[in-house]
């Protein structure tokens, strides 16, 4: 399969483990990724809230850009994930602003979660797992973009999504059920304001802990970053202990993991709150 | 009224094996025209040994209990048809029907499920009364069954509709139920052996049944059904048609056998197939869906291994010789050897002449030996001729023998020409002729035959197909040194099977992709192959075109060539035979498989070219089957092996399992040797690979239920069937679906698992539901201690698309918390709502008890979180009360209350039928006519029109029977018609002479208790003159039996001991009649539900039982009494009591049906409370509807008004009353067959309550209305305010008023729209603008109306009535006082029975509730009668309710009244009670015991009137002075029965 690449500015900045992990994963499976020539900001940081022609326009034109090779588009970030999707229903729809050309109707935009959930590529999944996440207890942790709105994503389990829960389940990890797989993390407010953010947060990590998760998982940059933070200055100021912590881990360095890819002790090294120790404990690494 | 039963059935024609006789659409109305149906398959589907699907004759002409009358009237050609279709079987399509049925038309009621009873039979309780839903119901259920007037027609939709009242000519579309109703016993055996389980969507998906299974226990009709959406697509990708769900799913039951069985129906090589088939059914298989397919070719391999191992084959023994025409067939491969099966199976005489030495064909030399070992080969190959197939081998067609003679000379009827492609294609390049050049096919002959020669050097095969593969790894096992394939495609190109590839690969064999071979070199011998690389083998079609780059070439060094390219038949063979050829294969008739010679057919790869063994087999099994017919001068249908339609696969919801594979022969140990490589999979692992298969059809067709239904009911091959009635009505009641509270995922509903909706609960509560009534949390299956309720799940959302009031919920979860409690006493029961709508009758004390005495806690709020705790499956549930704060508790269970929605099937229904829904899918009628379409002639009942609960549905349906019965009052009774019996035989004097006949029901008694025995045993019995055994007691043909018995030896009595009376004493009542013995002359044993289905375990104990069950019948039967029914006349004309818009709106009814009718009403003029209402909901005045009414019933002949009137007296008895009335110009008596009571109520005025009297400004809603009738209501600028709840929900009235909280809100609408800045305000303690008048709830607030509420404990004050008024409120929500300064206070005051009612019970005793309204006879089912028969309510008088509420029940109420007056005589039963007046002492013990009201003292001693009686024997059994008998009944009778239970006849 070959798809087009879009990482997004996360993936080439702060969260540079998951566009290792990225690659390194679709490689293993046979997904050829090519990517979008001179791509440019999704507009999800702050362009997309400016409202206004910006923010369709921004996700356009790497549509555009991605409509040159026809390929479907897989965006790793679940915040680009929204605005390209947002952008590719308002073409279909017809309501991109004016002036904005060259999209291809029948390209699609995809998650990488939803690529790798495909029925096929699990198979293929479970066909090349060399070390099962046997004994490691995750939580599939989707936040908000990844499947809200629904007009956007299209989806109909907005309350439930199981696709992450499959992966994992392909993976041989525990996958525990919890009630917190798409609540806010606060992200969105994450400078302006830490107080409300950090008392998401720790709701989050507290019903983690309750379901009896070792790691949080995640497909989005944005909840790793903002609930990595919170939690560490919350153990900094003394708010949690140190016992308290559930590290996060993208869904797709636990596929390194599990298809024996060699480069993920690094990938690991950069989180704030270490997922190395419990990963060891269990056998992982 | 019942008809007679066909006098003349004839028997069943036996079906002949493998043809299927033509379908008779279910249930055909005499009238009905079958048009259009997909044309069943008839000829010869199989003609494996088991007879195909449904062959299997049953009991001739069976027919069940309440069998109907099958010649009715016909239908005239032209005018009105005197039947009316029924749409839907729930409660109130039921009631509809039983009302019409009993009015005089005939009913066709059509029922898109496979039984009625429509949701009131899922239902535990029905609320208030908390009676148990199936025992309220199942009456019914059974007089609709047995009603000759009522076909019921399951599975069954409208399709269309055309013409008009009061003719529609209606297309209905029947779904087969492949059971046969009239066939079907109910024993349950199929659902036994059916392997197939699903989840049981009756219990809400809590447990499971069968794909072979009967909706409920006391379903009607009381049949099984088989649930088969079609045939599996892995079925439709066999070529040869192999059931293969059906074999899965055996396997997974571990029935191996039968599964072997049911391949070999379709394929005679499982064994073969096991191992090398090509298996299209896995590429079809639903499973690759969401995984891998089943590995379905490994299962069939198992089991032809397994049956190998365990002993000798269980293969079907073949048929008798039936003809001496002998058919030859030559060639001894797949496709000649299944012909050669299947014709030796049908008992025709084969010859296989084979050119080879042995038998196989291809299989043995074309397929190595390390897939398809010899000896698995040879049995099956063996199997095959011991079937008695001779076989002649190597003889060659067109060398040693002609086709000419065998046809000629040999005097075969018919020659079926199987030969093979043994011929290798050449590749047409130099050198392919040199040594060391070896073709394929010839390659692989030698081997597979013995010739183990071995091979030197490097080999190279030249081809990508599975026969190249073959090649090169037989080459490697013969030794050559290397073997190396070239073949153009690419790998994912290669047209060889993936796996075998992958193998081929494994045994270190290279595979050079993309190279074509330009030349073999070498002199002599062979030293290499040039190739040039191939850039492209197919076109842009697919079509093999291979295209090459001169320029790139290379050369491989190799000792042996193998060209393995293809293979064809040899041109020679054609030649020979002279027949017509095209492409390189014969040219046959695609469905017979003849060629252009006479007698002659063809088949496999000489007509295919060469193609999988799968696809021989297919053709053999055609031929077999053509030429079996061919030679009795027939000619195969177009039809022959046609499946049913192809279902999709069934991958929702499915879970990922990973498919298992079959170990391999390690690659290093195949060299040098044919072993087989695959292994097999485990007996483990088939089971586990089998429940991997998802089921996609449901049905599997594994034919198992055919097998063991000795009632020959089952047919695989029914098919889909249109049909076309004629009638004169149509009501539509299709019912409502629950609300998917999955689309509200926030509620966790299917993600939590102790989330539940009420319907789950329902069943959960339920004793025959998936916990046999002990209530059980899924997680964990304990008893739940803490449960939550939360309302309006799908309700009252205005976000738009379901902003209405689903009107049942508050009661539903009220009676569940109640019934929880009950269950299990100490349980703490929470409901979350937004107003508790108690608004009907009974419900507010209802409501008051639950919190009273059962301690349920309401809390009023908006629920903002659902979460599961992960460890303990609580639930947590979050909320915001109504002081802004956050709660949080957790509970054991939730259960959502999830609303109405209208069905899935009404947009269709509205379309077809040319009716109007509303925004929402509820039909859109009348205000002033709710069962009124747009369509004259079309009317609508229960849910349909709009949210209900089941006695407003009751109500709807009995108005919508009313007024399909007006529109034909022309043709009332002439699709109906009275039965004559024989004159009675009279039996007095003669000694008892009782008949015996003890049911088998299949093996349902016979298999627990010894029905021979019984019958010896009866016969040992005082006064039997005869007794034998039945298998069906219950079908036609045994009633002819009985009947002839009764002849034959002269019975007086007759006993049948079989099952329950409950459904079959009406039937074989109806037999004896027909003998012209009195029905009263019949005794039942049941030997069946209570005797061999509950001691099924306890055999010995269950023969003793039936025995003295039967003692006891007889005993009693000795001493019956022949009872007389006498007839009556009906005076066919109606008494309206009350003339308001109940009475009047009644008597419209009444008399637009055809009936005379007398109203009498109480004040000068007609009209009641709505002379003075003129607003309505929508927007019209009902004080002109009321008005015009009355002007066109004074100008009705039929109807006569006297005002100023009152019923006085009243006598008689249902059909013939005699009732005395007061007039201002004097009294006088009327006689009539059927009163109503439409009395009505007053509405209070409420002196005394917050100042009223006090101020004109403050007044109620109805004297608001009747002071300014035009609207001008004088709000001024500080607006209205008003006041709920006025004397409603109060101690001494704690009844809701059910009108005033639409009527306020109607109200403020109004002032609204016309004053927007003027405030309206409603203080109220809950909004009941239930159903959908929660439309205009949410327009008064988006209107801006004002919403106070207040409790009992803190009203709202009045104050300073003079002056500045000022009304004084605490607002919950801002916590604190209001105060509000109208110009214009409103009371909405609540409504109050009328005064003079108490007068009128009394007259007409007539029972009445508590809180002064009437009493009707069941809350539920039977809501607009009273207990005294043929007196009717309806209106006010039964209780508070809107306007047109109180028009549906009026309707209703006339609808009643119609089947009473629509009868032409009635029947005064003869099992009534009777005084003794000598006994009698007056002592009015019968009189209070008498639920009905019916002995009166007349000159000191009781009489019961016969024609008022309803035989219950209550008096009788409460009589002091055993001074009244019930006839049928009596103790007599009861000390026969009882004595011989404890005296056995034993010596006697």
């Amino acid at each position: 399969m070959e798809l087009s690449y879009y990482p997004g500015c996360s993936l080439h900045g702060t969260s540079l483990e998951y566009d290792e992990s990225t690659r390194a994963v679709c490689s293993a499976l046979d997904i050829e990724l090519s990517e979008i020539e001179d791509w440019s900001c999704c507009g999800a940081s702050s362009g997309h809230a400016i409202g206004g022609d910006l923010a369709l326009a921004l996700p356009a034109r790497n549509l555009a850009l991605a409509s040159k090779k026809g390929l479907d588009v897989v965006v790793p970030c679940a915040a680009c994930y929204s605005r390209l999707r947002a952008a590719q229903v308002a073409a279909r729809e017809g309501k991109l602003p004016e002036g904005i050309e060259g999209i291809r109707p029948d390209i699609d935009v995809k998650s990488l979660l939803e690529v790798v959930a495909m029925p096929r590529i699990l198979s293929l999944v479970a066909g090349k797992v060399t070390k099962a996440l046997t004994g490691l207890d995750a939580v599939a942790y989707y936040g908000c973009l990844l499947v809200r709105p629904a007009y956007v994503t299209g989806r109909t389990d907005i309350d439930d999504p199981e696709d992450m829960d499959a992966v994992l389940g392909v993976l041989g990890a525990g996958v525990r059920k919890w009630n917190f797989k798409t609540v806010c993390c606060g992200g969105g407010l994450a400078l302006g304001r830490a107080d409300i953010v950090e008392r998401l947060v720790f709701k989050i990590l507290a019903e983690a802990r309750r379901s009896g998760a070792d790691v949080i998982v995640t497909a989005c940059p944005m909840c790793l970053t903002n609930l990595e933070t919170r939690m560490f200055e919350g153990v900094r100021a003394g708010r949690i202990s140190k016992d308290d912590l559930v590290p996060v881990v993208y869904f797709t360095e636990l596929m390194g993991i599990a298809l024996g890819i060699p480069s993920v002790d690094g990938w690991f090294a950069r989180h704030l709150v270490d997922p190395r120790p419990v990963l060891r404990s269990r056998g992982l690494l | 009224m019942s008809k007679p039963p066909d006098k003349d059935i004839k028997p069943q024609p036996l079906r002949p094996l493998g043809t299927i006789s033509p379908l008779k659409p279910l249930g055909t109305l005499g009238t009905g025209r079958t048009i259009g149906a997909s044309k069943p398959p008839s000829g010869n589907r199989s003609i494996s040994l088991t007879p195909p699907a449904g062959a299997k004759p049953g009991p001739a002409g069976a027919k069940p209990a309440g069998a109907k009358p099958e010649a009715a009237p016909a239908v005239p050609a032209t005018g009105p048809v005197g039947s009316v279709l029924v749409v839907g079987g729930g409660i109130g399509g039921m009631q509809a029907s039983l009302d019409l049925a009993e009015s005089g038309f005939k009913v066709l009621l059509a029922e898109q499920g496979s039984a009625v009873g429509g949701r009131m039979v899922q239902l535990d309780k029905t609320f208030p009364t908390n009676d148990c839903s199936m025992c309220t119901i199942s009456p019914r259920l059974v007089a609709l069954g047995l009603h000759p007037n009522i076909q019921v027609m399951t599975q069954t939709t409208l399709k269309k509709v055309s013409g008009e009242a009061p003719r529609f000519e209606v297309t209905l579309h029947h779904e087969p139920r492949y059971i046969d109703t009239s066939k079907c016993k109910a024993c349950g055996e199929c659902e036994k052996v059916c392997p197939i389980v699903e989840t049981n969507a009756f219990n809400m998906g809590m447990d499971t049944r069968k794909a072979a299974y009967k909706l409920y226990p006391q379903a009607v009709p009381n049949a099984y059904v088989i649930e088969k959406k079609g045939s599996a697509p892995c079925r439709h990708a066999c070529p040869s048609h192999v059931s293969v769900q059906g074999y899965v799913a055996l396997t997974r039951e571990g029935k191996y056998a039968e599964a072997l069985a049911l391949i070999r129906r379709d394929l005679p090589l499982p064994s073969v197939c096991g191992r090398i088939c090509v298996h299209p059914c896995e590429e079809a298989c639903g499973r690759n869906e969401v995984d891998e397919a089943v590995s379905i070719r490994a299962i069939k391999r198992f089991l032809a291994d397994y049956e190998l191992e365990h002993g000798a084959p269980r293969l079907p023994a073949p048929a008798a010789k039936r003809t001496d025409k002998k058919v030859a067939i030559i060639g001894a491969g797949p496709a000649g050897l299944t012909a050669a099966n299947y014709l030796a199976l049908a008992g025709v005489p084969v010859t296989i002449y084979e050119a080879l030495d042995r038998p196989g064909g291809m299989l043995v030399a074309g397929v190595p030996e390390y897939r398809l070992p010899r000896k698995v080969l040879d049995q099956e190959i063996q199997a095959i001729l011991d079937l008695g197939v001779d076989l002649k081998t190597g003889v060659r067609l067109g060398k040693d023998f002609g086709l000419a003679d065998l046809t000629g000379k040999e005097g075969f009827s018919a020659v079926f020409v199987s030969v093979g492609a043994h011929t290798s294609r050449k590749l047409g390049v130099p050198g392919e002729d040199l040594d060391g050049v070896i073709h394929g096919v010839e390659f692989l002959r030698k081997a597979g035959l013995g010739d183990r020669t071995g091979l030197a050097g490097k080999v190279v095969v030249v081809g990508g197909g599975n026969v190249a593969v073959d090649v090169a790894r037989t080459a490697y096992r013969l030794g050559a040194s290397s073997v190396e394939m070239v073949c153009l495609e690419a790998r994912e190109e290669m047209p060889a099977h993936f796996e075998e590839v992958e193998e081929t690969l494994e045994e270190g064999i290279d595979i050079l992709n993309g190279w074509g071979p330009k030349a073999i070199s070498g002199e002599g011998r062979v030293t290499g192959i040039e190739l040039i690389k191939c850039t492209r083998v197919f076109d842009e079609d697919r079509r093999f075109s291979p295209q090459y780059d001169e320029n790139e070439t290379r050369t491989v060094q190799a000792d042996i060539v193998i060209v393995a390219i293809g293979q064809a038949v040899d041109p020679a063979l054609f030649e020979h035979m002279g027949a017509a050829v095209e492409r390189g294969a014969f040219k046959v008739d695609l469905v017979t498989l003849e060629t252009s010679i006479p007698k002659v057919f063809a088949g496999g790869d000489a007509v295919s070219g060469p193609k999988s063994v799968i696809e021989a087999v297919a053709m053999g099994k055609r031929a077999a089957a053509s030429i079996n017919a061919f030679i009795d001068g027939a000619r195969l249908d177009e039809s022959y092996d046609q499946l049913a339609k192809k279902v999709d696969g069934r991958t929702e919801n499915a879970e990922r399992k990973p498919r298992l594979k079959q170990g391999k022969l390690d690659p290093a140990r195949r060299a040098g040797n044919f072993d087989e490589v695959a292994a097999g999979l485990t007996e483990d692992e088939v089971k586990q690979e089998a429940s991997r298969c998802l089921r996609c059809a449901v049905c599997s067709e594994c034919y198992q239920c055919v097998a063991v239904c000795d009632a020959g009911a089952i047919n695989h091959d029914d098919r889909p069937s249109d049909e076309v009635v004629d009638v004169g009505a149509i009501v539509l009641a299709p019912g409502f679906e629950q609300f998917d509270a999955g689309k509200l995922g926030e509620f966790g509903y299917g993600r939590h698992r102790n989330v539940v909706t009420s319907l789950d609960f329902e069943r959960l509560l339920s004793s025959s539901g998936p916990s046999e009534g002990h209530v059980r949390r899924p997680s964990d299956h304990e008893e739940p201690h803490k449960i939550a309720w939360i309302q309006c799940i799908g309700s009252r959302d205005s976000r738009g698309e379901r902003d209405y009031c689903s009107a049942v919920c508050c009661m539903f979860a009220t009676k569940q918390a109640i019934l929880s409690v009950d269950h299990m006493p100490g349980t703490q029961t929470t409901i979350f709502f937004m107003d508790v709508r108690a608004y009907s009758k009974g419900f507010e004390g209802y409501y008051d008890r639950a919190r009273e005495r059962y301690g349920v806690k309401y809390v009023r709020s908006m629920i903002s979180r659902v979460d599961e705790d992960p460890d303990t499956g609580d639930i947590e549930i979050s909320w915001v009360d109504e002081n802004g704060a956050i709660k949080k508790d957790r509970f054991d269970l939730l259960v959502l209350s999830t609303g109405l929605s209208p069905s899935a099937s009404v947009r269709e229904l509205a379309e077809v039928t040319g009716i109007d829904l509303d925004r929402f899918g509820f039909a859109k009628t009348d205000y002033f006519d709710p069962m009124v379409t747009k369509r004259r002639g079309v009317f609508v009942a229960g849910v349909f029109e709009g949210p209900k609960d089941i006695p407003e549905t009751v109500m709807s349906a009995a108005g919508a029977s009313a007024l399909s019965s007006a529109v034909l009052k022309d043709a009332r009774g002439t699709l109906i018609s009275e039965k004559t019996y024989p004159e009675e035989r009279p039996v007095e004097g003669e000694d008892p002479r009782v008949g015996v006949f003890v049911c088998r029901c299949g093996i349902n008694i016979a298999r627990v208790v010894d029905v021979p025995a019984m019958v010896e045993f009866a016969k040992t019995l005082p006064n039997v003159v005869h007794a034998e055994e039945n298998l069906y007691t219950c079908s036609a043909d045994t009633q002819k039996k009985i009947a002839a018995m009764i002849e034959e030896h002269g019975l007086n009595r007759v006993v049948v001991a079989s099952c329950t009376p409950r459904t079959h004493e009406p039937l074989f009542r109806e037999t004896c009649r027909d003998a012209g013995l009195n029905k009263y002359l019949f005794e039942m044993a049941n030997i069946r539900d209570q005797c061999s289905w509950v001691h099924f375990d306890q055999v010995d104990m269950a023969n003793d039982k039936a025995r003295d069950l039967i003692a006891m019948a007889v005993r009693r039967a000795a001493v019956l009494e022949p009872l007389v029914e006498s007839p009556y006349d009906v005076v066919k004309h109606a008494l309206v009591i009350g003339g308001g818009l109940a009475g009047l709106t009644a008597a419209e009814t009444m008399a637009t049906a055809g009936y005379g009718v007398t109203v009498v009403e109480r004040e000068a003029e007609p009209g009641g409370m709505l002379r003075r209402m003129h607003y309505e909901v929508d927007g019209t005045d009902p004080h002109r509807h009321v008005e015009a009414l009355v002007a066109r019933l004074r100008q009705d002949p039929l109807v006569t008004f006297h005002t100023g009137s009152r019923v006085v007296d009243a006598g008689g008895h249902v059909g013939h009353f005699r009732s005395t009335i007061e007039t201002p110009g004097g009294r006088f008596e009327v006689e009539h067959g059927a009163t109503i009571v439409a009395t009505g109520a007053v509405e209070l005025r409420p002196a005394g309550l917050y100042g009223y009297g006090t101020d004109d400004r403050i007044m109620t809603q109805r004297e608001m209305e009747d002071r300014y009738p035009g609207g001008d209501i004088p709000v001024g600028k500080n607006g209205v305010v008003m006041i709920q709840c006025v004397g409603s929900r109060e101690p001494e009235y704690p009844y809701c008023s059910r009108t005033c909280c639409t009527d306020a809100v109607r109200n403020a609408v109004r002032i609204k729209e016309k004053h927007p800045d003027v405030p309206v305000t409603i203080l109220y303690r809950d909004i009941r603008t239930y159903g959908l008048r929660e439309q205009i709830y949410t327009r008064a607030r988006k209107l801006g109306v004002g919403f106070i509420r207040f409790t009992p404990d803190m009203r709202p004050e009045v104050v300073g009535a003079s002056g500045t008024m000022s009304v004084r409120v605490r607002d919950p929500i801002l916590d604190r006082f209001v105060v509000l300064r109208p110009n214009l206070l409103l009371l909405s005051a609540g409504l109050r029975p009328d005064p003079e009612a108490v007068t009128l019970s009394k007259v007409l005793k007539l029972p009445m509730g508590q809180d002064g309204f009437f009493l009707e006879a069941h809350m539920k089912l039977r809501p607009l009668d009273f207990a005294n028969d043929g007196v009717f309510l309806c209106g006010l008088a039964h209780g508070p309710k809107n306007v047109d509420e109180i028009i549906m029940q009026a309707r209703g109420a006339a609808g009643r009244a119609g089947t009473v007056l629509g009868k032409d005589r009635l029947y005064i039963s003869g099992q009534i009670s009777e005084v003794n007046g000598d006994k009698c002492v007056g002592c009015l013990t019968c009189v209070r015991a008498c639920p009905y009201g019916v002995p009166t003292i007349v000159d000191r001693v009781a009489y019961i009137d016969p024609a008022s009686c309803q035989g219950c024997g209550a008096c009788a059994a409460a009589c002091p002075r055993k001074a009244i008998v019930t006839h049928h009944q009596s103790d007599a009778q009861y000390i026969a029965k009882v004595r011989d239970l404890f005296a056995p006849p034993a010596g006697e």
